[in-house]
């Protein structure tokens, strides 16, 4: 019985759609443009933070030190330096290896450093330490040590600038969420005035159902499941644009460094299920928004 | 079944259509309800299944009063009045069969089923064979007798007809009366709309007539079949001279 229901609900919906396929698709493509808008931004940020997760679980600071230092001093700055329980290894890097590095992330400025008589990189000490096991006032308190030690040229935190990545992702977040907000209020509305226009082009059809003995669920049924279907129609082609975006850009943005962090991977199953259900809850909202006070037919 | 107590009803504007109209009709009866033109017959109909709510008096239909019933329960109100519209009130998008089988469909019932009633139904009205046509394929004779079809395809405890036969000829018409005839000794109470004298004279029974919003007659008629200037009349005689459902 609720299944044959239903079933009414939905074929009336879809001769409904089909009826009047211009309006209905303006409601789909602007439920879509909101949900791939929305999208971008999730994607962005997901592969963002994925990124910064990555890093943080590897967080690393580097003690440079003069060279001269380094003979006279680097035991000792290194013995500081591992004493920390936190410490999970120190790396020495001379400062002959530094330039190599350097020369082989950046093999096109290799011939800068050519005729240097110096070493142009200072040498270092790499500390891999585990934040997750002390607070990271105790690990500041440690770096404040560090630096004020004469021995010691500059300590990098690698967290100051994971900390301003995580504000960008903040702030990308937010952002995502207000334009995808009023996006998809802007699409709830569309869907609304659809509905409505069906619903009053429909008016005399409606009274007659009445007159023979409709409810309201039976008058307002169809329009719910409507509104419902476009706005899972215009999920799917949300997520359909995203993964034809990302296919397009993943393997160009792979041979970039940006590109790489910020395209990487697609968005979890359980976002774009989250997407279609966002959809179509903005479809029926609509609908039930458009009906509201409407005294049909 | 269909009581009004003093009921008036009059149209924004002060256009006044009913005047203190009361008749009483019991379960089971037919009756034919005449009147000229703007004699208020439809606005009559109309109150019955409240498609219309009186300015004054009071509506019983089946004991309950009508005006009080919530507006949550009027379908299923409706869902026990078969009407045939006066202006058939056709869904244009949907096909015959689709039109007849409205009410089956909400009330949930299975299609295999569903066809067979309207099939049948349709039948009986002769349409049969035009359950797959849309409406506007129809002739007015044709959309009439789908209308009649819907009204009686659920059963109705009463049936409301305003001006069936107005757009049949004379014979459809005579078949269309056995019709309801046929129903209402089933046990269905008739209230039949019709400014054709013919029809009422011929058949005779409960005859409301209807002037200028009054209720100016509420009479038995005998009926004269003799009348009937169609071979089909007597067809019509068995029917219409049994007593079963025709008299209170
Ligand atoms: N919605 C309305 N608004 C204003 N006046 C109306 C309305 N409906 C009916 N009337 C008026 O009420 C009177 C009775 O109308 P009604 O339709 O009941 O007549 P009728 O007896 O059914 O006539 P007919 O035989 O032509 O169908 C008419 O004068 C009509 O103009
Ligand atoms: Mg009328």
């Amino acid at each position: 019985m609720l299944v044959r229901i239903f079933g009414y609900f939905v074929s009336e919906a879809a001769v409904s759609l089909r009826r009047s396929w211009k309006v209905s698709l303006v409601a789909i493509v602007t439920i879509a443009m909101s949900l791939f808008i929305g999208g971008t931004f999730l994607l962005l940020t997901a592969n963002l933070s994925r990124v910064v997760e990555e890093w943080r679980d590897e967080a690393r600071i580097v003690i440079y030190l003069t060279a001269d230092d380094l003979a006279t001093e680097g035991s000792r700055v290194l013995e500081q330096a591992s004493e920390p329980f936190w410490v999970t290894a120190v790396k020495e890097v001379s400062a002959a290896e530094a330039r190599s590095r350097f020369e082989n992330m950046f093999p096109s400025v290799r011939e800068l450093f050519k005729d240097w008589e110096e070493e142009p990189l200072p040498p270092s000490l790499e500390v891999t330490f585990d934040p997750e096991v002390v607070g990271g006032e105790r690990v500041d308190e440690w770096l404040a040590s560090l630096r004020s030690d004469p021995a010691v040229v500059m300590v990098d935190d690698d967290r100051d600038w994971l900390r301003q990545l995580e504000a960008l992702i903040a702030i990308l977040t937010g952002l995502g969420a207000v334009v995808g907000v009023v996006l998809l209020t802007a699409a709830v509305f569309t869907i609304a005035s659809v509905i409505r226009l069906t619903a009053y082009l429909y008016r005399d059809e409606i009274e007659v159902m009445r007159l023979v003995g409709a409810t309201e669920l039976f008058i307002r049924g169809p329009f719910y499941v409507e509104g419902f279907i476009q706005g899972l129609l215009g999920g799917l082609l949300a997520v359909g644009g995203l993964y034809t975006g990302y296919l397009i850009l993943n393997p160009r943005a792979s041979t970039t460094f940006l590109g790489n962090v910020v395209v990487d991977r697609f968005l979890a199953p359980e976002v774009l299920l989250s997407l279609l259900l966002l959809g179509s809850l903005a479809g029926l909202f609509g609908a039930v928004l458009s009906l509201r006070r409407e005294k049909l037919g | 079944m269909i009581r009004f107590l003093n009921v008036g009803k009059s149209f924004p504007g002060g256009r006044s259509a009913l005047k203190d109209v009361s008749f009483n009709l019991e379960r089971g009866e037919f009756a034919f309800l005449s009147g000229a033109s703007g004699a208020g017959k439809t606005t009559l109909l109309k109150l019955i299944y409240r498609e219309i709510e009186p300015s004054s008096g009071q509506i019983l239909v089946n004991g309950r009063n009508v005006a009080s019933i919530p507006s949550a329960k009027v379908p299923f109100l409706r869902r026990s009045i078969g009407v045939v519209f006066q202006d058939f009130r056709l869904i244009p998008r949907k096909t015959v069969l689709e039109n007849v089988s409205y009410l089956p469909r909400i009330l949930g019932m299975r299609q295999q089923e569903r066809k067979r009633l309207a099939y049948n139904t349709l039948r009986r009205v002769g349409l049969a064979h035009r359950m797959s046509a849309f409406p506007a394929e129809l002739s007015g004779g044709e959309q009439q007798r789908v209308t009649i079809a819907r009204a009686l395809i659920n059963r109705p405890e009463i049936l409301i007809a305003d001006e069936p036969t107005g757009n049949l000829d004379p014979e459809l018409s005579w078949e269309t009366l056995r019709l309801f005839l046929e129903i209402n000794s089933k046990g269905t109470t008739v209230l039949l709309a019709t400014h054709e004298h013919g029809y009422v004279r011929a058949l005779g029974g409960r005859t409301l007539v209807l002037d200028r919003g009054r209720l100016v007659k509420d009479e038995y008629l005998e009926g004269h079949v003799g009348d009937i200037d169609s071979d089909s009349a007597e067809d019509v005689e068995d029917p219409a001279r049994q007593p079963t459902g025709r008299m209170a």
